[in-house]
């Protein structure tokens, strides 16, 4: 049970590490690289805490063994923010109050991310199915929903989502 | 039913990252029992946490890039290669319009973050008696494409599926292909079940494929799952319907045979054997209903 040699790409971060073969991305980033943003909710899958986006996809880190993602893109919530200017996501949650506990919460905003970026105007209806995989335990959804409804009008005006 | 669930893996030997279908099966060949396939890993891990699998070799086949495809059969019909995902069916367009049940499926099942990972060869392997891909391709009339060190062979999934989490898949064997057939003109298709929230497995889903001419039902197929230890074809329900007229009257009588010839285990999670019976007929009548419409809308009137 030899540790492995690894190279992943972290929020357009190279991070040489050495691992045990059967730790999971999950513990990878949080023990490891010291991104605690991404959050062990249930462990199997169901809760949607653990998103990170590979290859701007989103997936449940507690499912994906580390050594599978040598070589793509890893995301995370501590990858959208640019120095100290938000992504406009993390902007709306302040301004419409939709961050209460705040665990679900960088599960919730990378998997909208990835969303906005394959359907810039989706419905709420479409915004609810895709994010049927992100459970809060706090807010009811009412205002994440109207928080990222406000970024996708606020994309319609013209304005860019980066 | 006692289940601890680990934080962590279990402690395994080694991982390999194959690039080829050969090396996979050598690999296969050489570790056996005391290896397992590593695709999407959605089972696999939840299994390795409860310690119901508790494998020495991890096998990751996800680098195996020429097995992520969804091609058109020169004989019609399409191949689904083995790592494509349960999100790629959801957004095939090909899949949309030739096997609507199949987009269905996909569409209902699991979450984004699943099924990015999730592929349709590892929920066939599963073998889970609700099975919510496996389902509708066992319907369909779809195979599998096995790969052993000396051979390729192709199953049926009527055949290869042979008991609760059991499948005719020797431990050097690899799918790799899943061969769905063409649909006749003017058939129509549909997926229904029903859940728990709006994420989770099934307690009951049925499956749906009928053609129709001048109003006839020159054929059908309707697979239930989460009713039997695999899943189950009602044969008697397609008797009752199958070179008949079809009606309300008729759908209704096959939607009762259904559900009588579903025997659901007790101690289910999900749902009671009864209300598994009961969802049996509700659903059977609904997706049958749902598949004639659109086998009409093919022009089977």
């Amino acid at each position: 049970m030899a540790e492995k040699e690894i190279k992943l790409n972290v929020n357009r971060q190279q991070y040489s590490i050495s691992i045990s073969p059967q730790k999971t991305l999950l513990e990878v980033l949080r023990e490891k690289l010291g991104l605690t943003g991404v959050k062990n909710g249930c462990n199997m899958g169901e809760c949607g805490a653990c998103t990170v986006l590979v290859d701007n996809k989103p997936v449940s880190s507690c499912l994906t063994m580390a050594l599978s993602v040598k070589g793509k893109e890893i995301t995370t919530i501590e990858g959208l923010a640019v120095g100290d200017k938000l992504h406009p996501l993390q902007e709306a949650f302040i301004k419409y109050g939709a961050v209460e506990c705040g665990f679900c919460t960088p599960g919730i905003i990378l998997t909208t991310k990835a969303l906005l970026e394959e359907n810039p105007h989706p419905t709420e209806e479409e915004i609810r199915q895709y994010l049927r995989g992100n459970l809060c335990r706090c807010t009811g959804y009412t205002k994440i929903i109207e928080a990222i409804v406000s970024t996708v009008k606020g994309l319609g005006k013209g304005g860019q989502l980066v | 039913m006692n289940i601890i669930y680990y934080h962590t893996l279990p402690p395994i030997a080694d991982y390999f990252c194959p690039k080829t279908v050969e090396s996979a099966v050598s690999l296969l060949t050489r570790y056996g029992k005391e290896a397992q396939i590593l695709a999407g890993g959605t089972d696999l891990l939840v299994a390795m946490r409860s310690r119901k699998l508790t494998p020495s070799y991890l096998i990751d086949i996800t680098g195996i890039v020429s097995l992520d495809y969804i091609t058109a059969h020169r004989e019609g019909g399409i191949n689904i290669g083995a790592l494509t995902t349960i999100r790629t069916i959801e957004l095939s367009q090909v899949i949309k319009e030739k096997y609507l049940l199949l987009y269905e499926a996909a569409h209902c099942m699991g979450t984004i973050q699943v099924n990015n990972l999730a592929t349709v060869a590892g929920n066939i392997c599963r073998a889970s008696p609700s099975a919510d891909m496996a389902c509708p391709l066992y319907a369909l009339g779809s195979s599998v494409k096995i790969e052993g060190p000396r051979q390729t062979r192709i199953v049926s999934l009527s055949e290869f599926s042979i008991g609760s989490e059991k499948t005719a898949l020797k431990d050097n064997e690899l799918v790799t292909e899943i061969q769905v057939p063409e649909l006749a003109p003017c058939s129509g298709t549909a997926f229904l079940r029903a859940t728990r929230v709006a994420s989770d497995l099934s307690k009951t889903n049925v499956s749906t494929v009928v053609t129709l001419k001048d109003g006839v039902c020159t054929d059908i197929r309707i697979v239930l799952g989460s009713v039997a230890p695999t899943l189950m074809r009602a044969a008697e329900a397609e008797e009752i319907i199958r070179g008949k007229k079809i009606g309300k009257t008729l759908i209704e009588k096959s939607a009762q045979a259904a559900s009588d010839a579903a025997h659901p285990r007790s101690g289910s999670l999900r749902a009671t054997p009864e209300y598994k019976k009961v969802l049996a007929k509700i659903l059977t009548e609904q997706a049958l209903t749902l598949a004639f419409k659109r086998a009409n809308q093919a022009g089977g009137k």
